[in-house]
């Protein structure tokens, strides 16, 4: 080859590089479903962010967050939220109306919950003729079977049986036989008729509605069940039921790739909800009242793509490829600005902020049988009292959360907005003069004649995780006191919590349902674990008594002041130092509107309700991801450079 | 040869039994199985729904030995009724399981994970030969001169920077600020996936560049300085074509021996790549099983890994055999 | 612990004069003249010696402890003292600035800026060479002595000393690194000690290999069969012999290896096992830049300190590592 045509050769291979590169696109998305409908309209898409795989699409069975996210979308409940409102009231989906406490003749209780007729299954292969059938009564009753058979393997069937009739019996049969005899008659569910059943009931249960709402009492379609088994049949292995849901929910499932995304596809028979004719905030009238009454779900597919990361999420909603975000501690000061406004730029462009006080509350958990911090009240006040959470709420979470004077989140029954916890109004001057009469003067323990040493339990975790820990040791410390920071793995925290082997911890309580009950257990004497959550091994015979009668009572100024009672003694004993409620910013894109104002709802179901303006998204996009290719070409000109002075170096040489 | 290769493979039986016993002590021996169920059931869990997870997946058995005396003893069933042993017949009948975590079958989730890995290091090996060979090979042409000098310590430079400041900048400057490639995500819908597939192979070929450059330089080096090239262009042999035809090849047998221990382990992904840049495959299924301590995905990837990095060991046992005749194998 | 400050002052001092003894022998000794004069005359070695000793001393400056204490109790140290007028601000500021993020005014001008809880970045990343050049070297104290041991034995004895020795080596290295450093965090915590312990237990199979391939070439060389004819028993022949050849190849994999550690260091921390909280590291400033940098005002200074620090410690061992080479085997440079 003569050296000229080796130099040409070069060059076109640097170019044809360039020129391949230039074809490139950074969109993430994968193609829609299908490019427009039948008659010709747009076939709209939502792109939204997933932090990881959800762990189960089993409605019986799963119990976290991500797993409810699908689940509410795919398959609905007997009863859900208003979305439009921020306090929880309940509104029938499945059911026609709300279910009914009645006590019969004989003395039993239960609840009569009436179906909606002409609801469906989704079709799918797994029915006769590959049509969904109507959802009736005996759903009803396969389901709540489903969740006492052991092989389910449902995590909260235990909690029921207290409650309701029937479940205890038939998990020991079928822990007796080895399996669930589904033909065996069942004390939980009567069938009244087609669409009408009642719920049976040991003693009053006002919860019970709640769970409702809540997918472990979702119907599933028995064929479903036994079809999906992972088995192989002719040739063909099936999914399992957890990934291959058949639900009557407002999508359906089309793809679920692992680690990668979710597509969800419109399920065209959905007739369930509706989309709300009033009642939205006047500011949102104009743009949603056009869709007042209109059947859900208004967009026609999301995809989810799966990014565990945060960052690659911020950076793929700023190219406008994702319509929502969550702002966290980092991306907060790139769209809030120190007033926590949305920025002038974004609020020009059209982004709209959300803001969610969630059912949580955050707290120091004291280990109440710890012998130095379970039987000294006046320490536990000290420490509760030097720690300055305003702080700590500037310094990582942008001054967002909502202080906690006690342990009742906003929103829950119950919840006092002007109550004032004297262990909560930080002094550092009242706060060594309480330890000093703790017995620790200046933090010096008299009996060693060392600052006292006290171990604060935390999960290894990221960045920010570490520092909050580094923050919350310099506070305490300031009384004098040595914290000792003992970092654990997820699966050891869990075992030191449960087997009460810390001092105290950081704990966190988000609600299971929106009724006081929830939080109060956490410090019931007969929840302390194994057989509870009360990791705060707290006992006390007067708080018992107490919950014991609020637990089971209807929202009244009685139980008002039952639980006005309870929140005295554990504010006075310091059982727990309240800190925070969470709090979550949600980032909308100008083309994403704003509906759904209830925050559970915004978390569960609430993308049924998605309202997008395509062609504001399609011209946004195309400004923001404009390419530069000037990197490129100086690079391309700068190696040809390099590459022609080595071969005129070699030349000489050999010449 | 065929002898030699049978034996080795009967020789890998025993260390993989040993890695796996290892495995297992570091999970169960380590950890209370009480303790893991409640890591993989959601945190609010019943102490039945513990026992029941427990029975199910039949880690309600004794640890080692099935005998009186033990924790969770059965009387009635046999001594070698253990988790221990069930382990072992597990491994040995290749029955891989389900994962903890998800419940998902572990077979299927390495099928569906290896293509995405393998689209990642496949490549990323084969560019970054080419590139490191070139790249080599220009240095020996400039040989002894300033160019050569820089271009050493250039290389120098590339190895001593972190993998994740590559990560950092290349996902910061190409995808973020320049825009070219997709930050994060996947696609396997032909060769759209390629889009995806830039930034981790572009990350992939900078960390490995510096070091393979300079080693390939030595090795041609020393190819160069070698008696039959300077008799070739005594010969009259121009130098480019030595380079080309003789230097070259003969380099490349050496370099392929080296490499070629890498091959088996490229379905295995790379961890933190996957991971950072959103690529499903079997690098970040390993560290996310570890991460959720999810056993049976541990014991299958390390099963695989030791598997294939055993089978690398003898592969490059082979070309060396195969190169130099005066390697006898026994 | 709860021994006086001094006593890590002088074992600090100890091991730094061990250290430097052990050097000077080496440099004296007639055995390597040739290779000392070669090294002397190499000018980019000698500047990559000079970085790494800066770094060394660094390190020494954070160990010394002096009598005073610190807000938290613990004893300063030198390099604290040193950083005594410096003061701590609220949250992040860029390098040299006069304001931080927030816009309220500094207590005092910090040349490479503040991190997320207001410390002084550069005292952080000076402090950081301490945490890198522990875990290096005593990593390196753990894996150096097995590997020369196990890997002169295997290719020395050969037989059936061979083949377990590969059977062991075959184990360990099939076992994932991040697998064992999870374990050991589960029984004992993390912490420096324990990373050093993974680290080494799985780090010694590189050195034992090579050290097992070049005992195989030399035990077959005249010498050795000279020494055997004499009469001399197999231990004399590795510790006589052998080993003072093959000191070159351990000392450039001791600095080669140490940079590979220091880098691993930083990519445990991405995964979630490295060092403790409170432990400064370069491998913790990287991984919380790749958050820091998507703010804004984009935070850059902390990856830039950190990675500037890493890389300038690597670059000097590797080109530390390749003079050595060059002084003892010229043709191969």
């Amino acid at each position: 080859m003569g050296r000229r045509s080796r130099d040409l050769s070069l060059l076109l291979v640097l170019l044809s590089l360039l020129l391949g590169l230039a074809g490139c696109d950074n969109n993430p998305n994968a193609a829609p479903w299908q490019a427009k409908h039948a008659d010709g309209s747009p076939w709209v898409v939502s792109y939204r962010a997933f932090p990881e795989d959800p762990r189960t699409l089993d409605p019986q069975v799963a119990y976290d967050e991500l797993s409810h996210a699908i689940i509410y979308l795919v398959y609905d409940t007997f009863l859900t939220y208003n979305p439009l409102k921020t306090d929880y009231e309940l509104q029938p989906d499945l059911a026609s109306e709300l279910p009914v406490m009645e006590t019969q003749p004989d003395g039993s209780l239960d609840y009569l919950c009436k179906i909606k007729p002409g609801t469906y299954f989704i079709d799918d292969p797994c029915f006769p003729d590959g049509k969904g059938r109507e959802l009736t009564s005996a759903d009803f009753y396969y389901t709540w079977q489903r969740m006492a058979d052991p092989k389910t393997e449902c995590p909260i069937v235990s909690n029921f049986s207290d409650f309701v009739k029937g479940l205890d019996e038939s998990m020991a049969a079928a822990a007796k036989a080895g399996h669930f005899d589904y033909s065996a008659p069942f004390g939980a569910i009567t069938v009244v008729d087609r669409y009408t059943f009642r719920i049976n009931l040991k003693k009053p249960y006002p919860q019970l509605k709640y769970w409702l709402a809540f997918p472990f009492t979702t119907p599933v379609a028995r064929e479903a069940v036994d079809y999906y088994d992972g088995k192989e049949h002719d040739g063909v292995v099936r999914d399992r039921f957890r990934v291959h849901p058949v639900g009557t929910g407002a999508f359906k499932l089309a793809e679920f790739k692992s680690q990668h995304f979710i597509r969800l596809v419109r399920n065209d028979r959905y007739n369930s909800l509706k989309f709300p004719t009033g009642g939205w905030d006047p500011a949102q009238e104009k743009a949603l009242r056009p869709y007042a009454g209109h059947s859900l779900p208004i967009v026609d597919e999301i995809q989810y793509n799966i990014i565990r990361e945060i960052i690659p999420s911020w950076v793929l909603f700023k190219q406008g490829w994702l319509d929502a975000t969550t702002l966290t501690k980092d991306t907060f000061s790139a769209a809030m600005d120190a007033n926590h406004q949305l920025n002038p730029d974004y609020q020009k462009r059209g982004m709209k902020v959300v803001k969610n006080v969630e059912l949580m509350t955050w707290y120091f958990m004291f280990n109440m049988r710890d012998p130095v911090l379970g039987k000294n009240a006046k320490l536990r006040q000290a420490m509760s009292t030097v720690f300055d959470t305003q702080k700590e709420n500037e310094i990582f979470y942008n001054g967002l959360y909502v202080m906690a004077q006690q342990f009742l989140p906003p929103g829950l029954f119950g919840y006092d907005p002007n109550f004032v916890n004297p262990y909560r109004q930080t002094s550092v001057e009242k706060a060594k003069q309480l330890l000093a009469e703790a017995g620790y003067p200046n933090g010096i323990d008299p009996k060693t004649g060392r600052p006292l040493q006290i171990t604060l339990d935390v999960q290894a975790g990221s960045g920010t995780e570490r520092q909050a820990a580094e923050y919350e040791q310099s506070q305490f410390e300031q009384l004098g006191i040595r914290i000792k920071i003992q970092e654990n793995l997820f699966s050891a925290m869990l075992e030191k919590q449960l087997r009460g082997n810390f001092q105290f911890v950081l704990a966190g309580w988000s609600a299971d349902y929106p009724d006081p009950e929830n939080y109060f257990n956490l410090l019931y004497s007969k929840s302390i674990p194994p057989d509870g959550y009360n990791e705060s091994f707290y006992s006390n015979p007067e708080y018992d008594k107490l919950f014991e009668q609020m637990s089971t009572m209807e929202n009244s100024p009685q139980r008002l002041a039952i639980i006005q009672q309870m929140n005295q003694i554990i504010t006075d004993q310091c059982v727990i130092a309240p800190l925070y409620n969470q709090v979550t910013l949600g980032l909308l894109q100008p083309w994403t509107q704003r509906v759904v104002v209830n925050g559970y709802v915004s978390l569960f179901g609430g993308p049924r309700y998605s309202v997008l303006n395509d062609e504001l998204r399609n011209q946004e996009r195309a400004k923001l991801n404009a390419k530069n290719y000037w990197p490129l070409i100086i690079g391309g000109i700068l190696l040809a450079i390099v590459v022609g002075v080595g071969i005129r170096i070699g030349r000489k040489r050999d010449a | 040869m065929l002898n030699y290769v049978i034996r080795r493979l009967f020789y890998m039986v025993p260390i993989i039994f040993c890695v796996m016993v290892i495995t297992f002590f570091l999970f169960f021996g380590l950890v209370n199985v009480e303790t893991m169920a409640r890591t993989q059931l959601p945190p609010r869990a019943s102490q039945a729904a513990i026992e029941n997870w427990l029975h199910q997946r039949h880690y309600d058995k004794p640890l080692y030995l099935n005998m009186p005396g033990v924790q969770r003893y059965q009387a009635g069933q046999p001594f070698y009724d253990s988790l221990f042993f069930a382990n072992i017949y597990d491994l040995a009948t290749f029955n891989f399981g389900d994962s903890l975590a998800t419940n998902r079958h572990i077979v299927t989730m390495f099928k569906e994970g290896a293509i995405p890995s393998l689209l990642v290091t496949a490549p990323a090996f084969f560019l970054s030969l080419v590139l490191a060979v070139s790249f080599s090979l220009f240095l020996v042409y400039v040989r002894a001169s300033k160019l050569d000098a820089v271009g050493t310590i250039f290389c120098v430079m590339l190895m001593s920077i972190p993998v994740i400041v590559y990560v950092i900048i290349c996902q910061w400057v190409l995808g973020n600020l320049l825009r070219y490639f997709p930050a994060y995500g996947f696609s396997l819908h032909g060769f759209d996936a390629a889009r995806f597939l830039a930034l981790p192979i572009a990350v992939l070929i900078l960390n490995e560049l510096g070091s393979d450059t300079r080693l390939y330089r030595a090795i041609f080096l020393e190819e160069v300085r070698a008696d039959y090239v300077r008799t070739a262009s005594a010969k009259g042999l121009s130098p480019q074509v030595a380079l080309f035809k003789h230097v070259l090849k003969n380099g490349m047998i050496n370099i392929i021996t080296l490499t070629v221990a890498a091959l088996p382990t490229l379905i295995l992904g790379t961890l933190v790549l996957e991971d950072f840049f959103g690529i499903p495959g079997l690098g970040s299924l390993s560290l996310t099983s570890i991460r959720t301590t999810d056993y049976t995905v541990v014991r299958a990837v390390t099963y695989a890994g030791s598997l294939l990095y055993l089978l690398g060991l003898l592969l490059t046992d082979i070309c060396y055999a195969l190169v130099d005749p005066r390697i006898k194998l026994k | 612990m709860n021994l006086p400050y001094w006593i890590q002052d002088l074992l600090v001092a100890l091991a730094l004069g061990v250290a430097f003894l052990l050097l000077w022998l080496a440099g004296k000794s007639d055995r390597y003249e040739r290779q000392r004069r070669r090294f002397l005359r190499d000018k980019v070695g000698l500047v990559s010696l000079f970085v790494v000793t800066l770094f060394l001393a660094i390190c020494a400056a954070d160990l010394l402890l002096l009598p005073q204490y610190n807000n938290d109790g613990f004893h300063l140290s030198l390099l604290d003292w040193c950083f005594q007028k410096v003061p701590q601000e609220t949250s992040y500021s860029a390098p040299l600035a006069w304001v931080d993020a927030k816009g309220a005014p500094l207590n005092g001008r910090h040349l490479l800026g503040t991190d997320a809880l207001g410390s002084d970045v550069l005292l952080e990343t000076l402090k950081a060479c301490r945490t890198a050049l522990l875990i290096g070297s005593l990593t390196s104290l753990i894996y150096i002595p097995i590997g020369v041991l196990l890997g002169i034995i295997a290719g020395y004895f050969r037989g059936w000393v061979d083949d377990l020795i590969q059977f062991v080596y075959s184990t360990v290295a099939s076992i994932p690194v991040i697998l064992l450093l999870v374990s050991i965090l589960v029984v004992i915590g993390k912490g420096i000690p324990q990373i050093t312990l993974a680290l080494g237990l799985t780090s010694w199979i590189g050195l034992c290999r090579l050290l097992r391939g070049e005992s195989m070439r030399q035990a077959g060389r005249q010498y050795c069969e000279a020494a055997r004819a004499l009469g001399q028993g197999s231990w004399k022949i590795i510790t006589r012999h052998l080993l003072p050849n093959m000191m070159h190849l351990v000392v450039i994999n001791f600095v080669l290896g140490f940079s590979g550690i220091v880098l691993t260091e930083s990519i445990l921390s991405y995964i979630g096992v490295g060092v403790p909280i409170g432990t400064a590291s370069w491998g913790i400033m990287i991984d919380s830049a790749r958050t820091e940098l998507n703010r804004e005002p984009s935070v850059w200074w902390n990856l830039a300190a950190a990675s500037s620090a890493l890389f300038l410690l690597v670059l000097a061992l590797n080109l530390l590592g390749d003079a050595l080479r060059k002084a003892f085997d010229p043709k191969a440079a």
